[in-house]
């Protein structure tokens, strides 16, 4: 297309060109062929008008809905309200009711050692070192 | 982008140099809706939803011609503003920006319709996927029944070969009937900006539409 349509291209297409390019229109058949399409393309895209219209009554009831449907999850969400987060929940307090009840019944169930033969088992190597404390200790 | 295009002279404007008429979308009583929706202000949303949903319907429904599928792009178009107006930037108006959101929601729910088609008949040779890219309606998978029809069959065609920007200032300018003068309020661009984005978008559908002619014969 040659500049002095090219100017002016939206008077052209709209119906309104000045003199000099209705001079050149008349002489020059490639901006005549384009102007053609590009009116033919402006009827086109008019043809997407449509007529007013409205949506069905409860609209934003309708796109609050989806709003809420596509909020973003945040990772504390995701544990404390997902059906996942709930089980891990469930899961985690499960293992720590059965952990503690181990941990008070191996205690009751515990037999008392005697202090020397704890030291004893400690396997100590020197066990005159051992009993010399002992008989030495005092309480302060 | 449209920085650069702001210092590419245009030719006519020594013939007509015109200024930018400067709209403050920063001060309107539109902006202060805005605010209040980006504070977190619902009611304030339900204003905007019950100000646009007819005209966005109206855009969606004029491109698609289809009640259910304007009725959900619509929706989709209102949870996008929801969740996107916190980017909303006051450069351009409100409707300009709505505008923007549902040409490119139309769009992008054509071309994934599109690619689902493809994909079913990705059983086909090449030559028949292209003879059905040049022949097959984007819009309405029967053939087209009249001239109206066709027509707007092609410009769905045509207006998915171009950016998100041009289609929807094109749209602006030829289906809304918008001025040169207008677009440039709107979008907060110069209209000389304007003028050389619809002529470069105008030439982007002449070649399209010559591609699509060359595949048809």
């Amino acid at each position: 297309m040659h500049r002095v349509i090219e100017d002016r291209l939206e008077q052209v297409l709209a119906g309104n060109e000045s003199e000099p390019a209705a001079a050149h229109l008349a002489s020059c058949e490639e901006c005549t062929t384009e102007v053609a399409v590009m009116r033919q393309h402006r009827e086109m895209l008019r043809s997407l008008r449509g007529p007013e219209m409205a949506p069905r009554a409860g609209f934003y009831a309708r796109v609050m809905e989806r709003i809420e449907l596509q909020r973003p999850i945040s990772i504390w969400q995701l544990f404390f309200e997902s059906s996942f987060g709930r089980r891990l929940a469930m899961a985690s307090m499960a293992v720590a009711v059965v952990f503690g009840f181990y941990l008070v019944s191996s205690e009751r169930f515990a037999q008392p050692v005697e202090p020397q033969t704890a030291i004893s088992s400690v396997g100590l190597p020197d066990k005159d070192t051992v009993l010399v404390n002992l008989v030495t200790y005092r309480e302060q | 982008m449209s920085g650069l295009l702001e210092t590419i002279p245009f030719p006519a404007a020594g013939e007509r140099a015109r200024t930018r008429t400067r709209v403050d979308h920063k001060t309107s009583e539109e902006s202060d809706l805005v605010r209040r929706i980006q504070a977190g202000d619902e009611i304030a949303f339900r204003a905007i939803v019950d100000r646009y949903q007819s005209k966005v319907f109206s855009i969606v429904y004029g491109v698609l011609r289809n009640h259910n599928d304007a009725e959900d792009i619509s929706q989709q178009v209102f949870s996008k503003i929801y969740f996107s107006i916190r980017n909303f930037d006051f450069r351009s108006s409100l409707l300009t920006w709505i505008y923007k959101i549902t040409v490119n929601e139309c769009y992008d729910y054509l071309r994934k319709k599109r690619v689902r088609k493809l994909v079913y008949e990705s059983d086909f040779s090449e030559d028949d996927a292209q003879r059905m890219e040049a022949s097959d309606p984007a819009i309405d998978p029967g053939a087209p029944m009249d001239t109206q029809l066709a027509n707007r069959d092609m410009v769905a065609k045509l207006l998915s070969k171009v950016s998100a920007e041009d289609r929807s200032l094109i749209m602006l300018k030829e289906v809304e009937g918008h001025s040169v003068e207008e677009l440039a309020q709107m979008t907060g661009l110069n209209e000389n900006t304007i003028k050389v984005k619809l002529f470069r978008t105008r030439q982007k559908l002449l070649k399209a539409a010559q591609r699509l002619n060359r595949l048809r014969t």
